[in-house]
């Protein structure tokens, strides 16, 4: 297998192990905290753009149409995030299932008392 | 198609890129979301302003998109199957790019066209080029993620469905058969 400038032994040769560790870099299935990060930001900007509604125009953006914008978004973005790192882990020996669990568990909780809570 | 790359190294590279694209898939989705959201702020407020909420949500994936394209564009490049013909770009992003490029340069000419026709209609001409933009845009993505899933399957890393016609499918798309033997 040819293999990029730089990788494996002088004068051809296979990969070696090593070799391809470093052609990957950091794996798919470890990304799992830049995920669940990343998941949580947007959730959380989602609940700014519906603030923007509730504090600022709520004339023009009823409230009951920016907490149905809110679930409705968090359960997009839940999905996209279980899949992520489902699709990152399938074939792996890892599972974060307790990190799923706790992060979709604590969105949840906590936009039902947004919903509950803010914008009255 | 033989291995260019060791096969672990483009699992891990195909998975990064569909990452982006399910990333991009829920963005998509959330402006689905939006277009509902817009309708009940103009049920209040008829007239249409770049700066309320519902349309910062609407327009910011334009921004959103374009970006999350152009990181696949540029990742893309790692992974030897995906290169299009004589090792250019792939043939399915180059479409989703054209076509969104079509779709943003037809705004000035839009802008232009209601100065004297005010009405949203889907069909006047200046809203053809979106249109027309968009759905080659939509094949190609399309084309590519499909590419990208059938690579996945076919080194493994994924399973096709068990409905022995949706495999029967994957396998005679593997092998090129699905559509045309002519058009590979």
């Amino acid at each position: 297998m040819t293999l990029p400038k730089g990788f494996g032994s002088a004068g051809g040769g296979g990969a070696g192990s090593a070799d391809v560790e470093r052609m990957i870099g950091r794996r798919v299935e470890n990304m799992t905290g830049m995920i669940t990060a990343s998941y949580i930001a947007a959730w959380l900007a989602t609940f700014g753009g519906t603030a923007a509604g509730y504090f600022f125009y709520p004339w023009a953006y009823p409230t009951p149409s920016g907490h149905y914008a809110f679930i409705v978004l968090t359960i997009v973005e839940a999905i996209g995030y279980l899949f992520c790192v489902k699709v990152t882990q399938e074939g792996s020996r890892k599972r974060s299932n307790g990190v799923l669990a706790a992060t979709l568990g604590g969105t949840a909780v906590g936009t039902v008392l947004i919903v509950l809570f803010v914008g009255h | 198609m033989p291995a260019l790359i060791p096969k672990e190294v483009e699992i891990q590279r195909l998975k990064k890129i569909w990452l982006i694209v399910i990333a991009m898939g829920s963005t998509a989705a959330s402006v689905e979301v939006d277009n509902f959201v817009d309708g009940s702020l103009h049920q209040t407020s008829i007239r249409d302003s770049a700066f309320t909420p519902a349309h910062w949500w609407l327009y910011s994936h334009f921004v959103a998109l374009p970006l999350g394209w152009g990181a696949v564009a540029i990742y893309d490049r790692r992974v030897p199957i995906l290169r299009g013909p004589n090792n250019s770009m792939n043939t399915g992003l180059k479409m989703t790019i054209l076509g969104y490029l079509a779709t943003m340069f037809t705004i000035g000419i839009n802008e232009m066209w209601h100065f004297w026709f005010v009405e949203e209609i889907f069909a006047v001409p200046n809203h053809w080029m979106f249109n027309m933009g968009v759905v080659v845009a939509f094949m190609g993505a399309l084309a590519y993620v499909v590419r990208v899933y059938a690579r996945l399957v076919e080194l493994g890393a994924e399973t096709p469905g068990e409905n022995p016609y949706v495999a029967e499918m994957y396998k005679m798309a593997l092998e090129g058969k699905l559509y045309s033997r002519a058009i590979p």
